[in-house]
């Protein structure tokens, strides 16, 4: 085992060096650059433009500027915004930690949704309720997330009215936007904790929805081919339960790929809920990333990537590592 | 209107009493006098988070570097209802040497919100900064007039001098000048340099840390999230109402900081917080909703004013690869004729719901003031564009009706503008549904803004564009016209970047900008003014399309803000000292 984790580890050198000439290659494609925009002010000379440009290097072949981007980066430093003059470690980590909060949530989410819905979807073959979980939970894979999560605020905002006349209540039930409520920093931690909670759950659902149908579905396929197999006949055929059948003999086994692909999920971690966080104003790591990429603030956008590439290679090692673990049948050396 | 920027007269002295406070007239809000109410929370919002802190280094302005900064003790300042410049942190100011020279004495009583006096060294750092190249201060290129640098000298314990290099309208934003902590950014630029200042305040620095002379200091920062400000208590101590309260009146001021405009309509709508900008009918359609379903109390103001930016259709003068076509777009026959295809009220109509005017010269509508009313229009007319082209060579028509020159080349040409937005998408579209009328080929193409900009400020005798639809935004209330854009040798200069004048209304709008910019006397220079859009309209060098409309909306309990008469994008809604919460 040690071999190979030192073997793979080794492996992610060339990687990362082509991974992030790759990045750092497309970022130079795209015409002109952050000073662009500043240049159709009135009040700036062109002077000011190119001076500007010198000072942040910009005026420098590309090979040049991508060494000492790579010489940075080994260092731990990911660089200087060109909007903030702030060191780009400094701009990204806050983001990839509220992002974290939202995929989190919506993972715990989707599987407390979709394992319960795989089960049921298996053991009830072909019956009403397995439609009706599949039409559903394709439906949340069809939505697209930003559209639906827009949905449930025009719903929360016409649940008002129905509070409205119905009980004189006329405030939202659910926040529309962002993470905290005003006055968030007075709060005791507790009330802290909640108030995040609460923001949390509308825009974590829009996320989880969007996995359920695959979720359900490979779950409901795994289940099927242990409920046929040889040991649970046996089990069966010893007297053993339901229940006990489905989820202590039929659920462990089928679950294993899950529990293997935790690994490739911390990527996605940082990976941030994409175009949610932007409706629901989530202060995650899309707009901070979208903000980067329009300005063309681009070692903002390249630090998000290095971080996202580093995660995606540790993550596909732990998964490997996972399998073996849950899996006696896999061994490496 | 008679106003006076600058007096030729030796001394013109503006005298305030020494030591008072500074009396906020109840002329710059709706307020009556004794109406307002201290205490109370205004919750605002901001798109997008601040870039850093510092008021010198910030390679880009916003919002929240204002409220910090900028409302903070400028020398100078003006209110909503006169373009004349007033004392406001100097007790006193003159003007001398045919207004080359700006003395001014410091007001007593100004501090620091940590209750530190403010001194004209604070004034003086800030000079010193913001001329040093190596800081990267925004406001590096206005402290040259002319490439000559703008003095300023400590003159005494609480006096300053401002030397101008010649006379110039824009001199007062100049000595306007805000302060900058000594303590802090004069030790750090006199230990450190540049590269010291350029550290300081960035958004990591604990908000509390940072100082101010303004209304509010911040004392919260979560980004992406929120920055809340409190009232300052030294700011009151100089600056009160008629009815000597102290101000500002509201204890907070909040912003909410949202990734995008659609989500700040959701809170808004949310009754979260207090004001929205509509962008379009859209919003306003929602808000109005909200407004009659009992959802939000709220103020719509619809169609307030036009907004401060211009947008117009630029032809490439650099064409030496093309000689056809750069006689063409040379040719002020072609662009009058171009000018007539432009179907103002169609675009209007369609795209605007009509809520936008028709622009036909460079001063933005909302700065009235500087519009010339008696301008060319060259209203829609393609019969009459038809008889310009024939005039310009183009009198024949090819197998598919469009037009050709005596050798039988098409007339044809691409209109490129910057992909994703909508609305200038859609101008250029119409543009060429009218152009085809007339028998023009027009192809047009959506870019990317920056290879859009690129191929714009590219320079040289052969530029990689035909015409390009774009914007301007940025002005004056002093002198709306910017030598940047107006000068040959400008880098704003766009239809022509080869660095000399190529025609004659060309070479005047160059002259008179020069001359306008350095006559003080404001109807004079407003005479000039006229004569430059004139002159620029005869030219037709920019063909101006149409200017929409600013919309605003806030709760109802927001009270304070300016009369209607002096509520624009160019004047703003409201002085935030100004500003109260009806309990």
């Amino acid at each position: 085992m040690l071999p190979f984790i030192a073997r793979r580890l080794f492996h992610l050198i060339p990687t990362f060096i082509g991974a992030t000439m790759l990045a750092f290659l497309i970022s130079q494609l795209v015409p002109g650059d952050f000073f662009a925009t500043k240049a159709l002010e009135p009040n700036v000379r062109p002077e000011t433009i190119e001076r500007l440009r010198a000072q942040y290097g910009l005026d420098q072949p590309i090979y040049v500027q991508y060494v000492r981007w790579v010489a940075n980066i080994v260092q731990g430093d990911l660089g200087l915004s060109f909007s903030s003059n702030q060191p780009v470690t400094n701009l990204i980590t806050r983001p990839i930690q509220n992002s974290m909060i939202l995929v989190i949530v919506s993972i715990v989410m989707l599987w407390a949704m979709a394992i319960p819905l795989g089960v049921y979807s298996a053991v009830r073959q072909y019956s009403l309720g397995d439609q009706i979980v599949s039409t559903v939970s394709y439906f949340g894979l069809a939505i697209p997330n930003f559209f639906f999560a827009q949905v449930l605020i025009l719903t929360i905002f016409v649940v008002r009215g129905f509070t409205r006349e119905a009980f004189d209540y006329n405030q939202v039930l659910l926040p529309v936007a962002g993470m905290t409520s005003n006055g968030f920093e007075d709060m005791t931690r507790f009330q802290q904790f909640r108030d995040i909670a609460w923001h949390t759950i509308m825009p974590s659902f829009v996320v989880a929805t969007a996995g359920i149908a695959g979720f359900t579905r490979v779950l409901r396929a795994q289940m099927i081919e242990y409920l046929g197999s040889d040991f649970i006949r046996t089990a069966k055929s010893k007297g053993l339960g339901a229940r006990a059948i489905t989820y202590k003999h039929a659920l462990r086994p089928a679950i294993i790929p899950f529990v293997a692909g935790i690994g490739g999920l911390l990527p996605s971690l940082i990976g941030g809920a994409g175009l949610v966080e932007i409706v629901v104003s989530w202060p995650g790591i899309t707009p901070r990333l979208l903000d980067a990429i329009t300005r063309q603030d681009i070692y903002v956008v390249l630090g998000f990537l290095v971080i996202s590439t580093l995660l995606l290679m540790v993550g596909n090692l732990v998964s490997d590592l996972l399998l073996a673990v849950v899996d006696p049948r896999i061994r490496y050396s | 209107m008679k106003r006076i920027l600058f007096s030729l007269v030796a001394v013109a002295v503006v005298s305030m009493a020494f030591a008072q406070p500074f009396v906020w007239p109840n002329a710059w809000t709706v307020a009556e006098p004794g109406e307002a109410v201290t205490g109370g929370t205004f919750r605002d919002y901001s798109i997008s988070d601040p870039r850093t802190f510092s008021p010198v280094v910030s390679a880009e302005q916003n919002a929240m570097i204002d409220t910090i900064d900028l409302l903070g003790a400028s020398l100078l300042t003006r209110g909503p209802d006169s373009d004349e410049w007033i004392a406001y942190a100097a007790s006193e100011f003159s003007v001398n040497d045919g207004g080359t020279v700006v003395e001014m004495t410091l007001r007593d009583g100004i501090k620091w919100s940590d209750g530190s006096p403010v001194t004209v060294q604070d004034y003086y750092i800030r000079y010193l900064i913001e001329t040093d190249a190596d800081a990267q201060s925004n406001a590096y290129d206005s402290w040259f007039l002319n490439e000559q640098q703008i003095q300023l000298e400590i003159t005494g314990e609480n006096t300053l001098r401002f030397t101008f290099p010649g006379p110039d309208r824009l001199a007062f934003p100049n000595a306007a000048l805000l302060p900058l902590p000594d303590k802090i950014f004069g030790e750090a630029y006199r230990s450190g340099g540049a590269e010291a200042v350029r550290a300081l305040w960035g958004t990591e620095t604990p908000v509390d840390q940072i100082l101010t002379t303004g209304p509010f200091m911040p004392v919260q920062y979560a980004p992406g999230e929120r920055l809340n400000f409190v009232a300052n208590p030294y700011f009151g101590e100089w600056n009160v109402d008629e009815q000597g309260n102290a101000l500002p009146y509201l204890a907070n001021y909040n912003i909410t900081l949202v990734g995008d405009a659609d989500a700040a309509l959701n809170l808004y709508i949310a009754g979260e917080i207090d004001t929205f900008g509509p962008r379009n009918l859209d919003d306003i359609g929602v808000i109005n909703v909200a407004i009659n379903n009992g959802d939000i109390d709220a103020v719509m103001l619809e169609d307030v004013a036009p907004v401060a930016n211009s947008q117009f259709i630029v032809f490439n003068w650099n064409l030496a690869s093309d000689p056809v076509k750069q006689a063409t777009f040379r040719n002020p026959n072609f662009r009058r004729a171009m000018a007539h295809l432009i179907d103002r009220d169609a675009i209007i109509e369609l795209i605007y719901g009509g809520s936008a005017d028709p622009m036909y010269t460079s001063v933005y509508l909302v700065n009235g003031y500087w519009v010339n009313p008696d301008v060319p229009t060259y209203a829609y007319d393609v019969e009459r564009a038809v008889e310009l082209l024939a005039l310009a060579g183009y009198r024949n028509r090819d197998a598919q009706g469009f037009l050709t020159n005596a050798d039988g080349v098409r007339l044809s040409f691409t209109l490129a503008t910057n992909a994703g937005n909508n609305q200038r998408e859609q101008i250029i579209q119409i543009f060429a549904d009218s152009a085809r009328e007339a028998g023009v080929e027009v192809i047009t193409t959506p870019i990317d803004f920056n290879l859009l900009v690129d191929q714009l400020f590219s320079t040289g005798d052969d530029r990689p564009f035909d015409a390009i639809l774009i914007g301007l935004r940025g002005g004056s209330r002093d002198w709306p016209f910017g030598d940047n854009v107006n000068l040959c040798t400008g880098g704003l200069h766009m239809f022509n970047t080869s660095g000399s004048c190529i025609g004659a209304n060309e070479t005047l709008v160059d002259q008179l900008t020069k001359v306008g910019r350095q006559t003080l006397d404001t109807e004079a220079a407003r005479e000039i003014g006229f004569q430059i859009q004139q002159a620029e309209a005869e030219q037709s060098a920019l063909l101006y399309t149409v200017s929409p409309r600013a919309h605003y909306s806030w709760l109802t309990d927001v009270r304070g803000e300016h009369p209607v008469e002096f509520l624009n994008p160019l004047l703003g809604s409201r002085e935030l000292a100004l500003t109260f919460k009806a309990q």
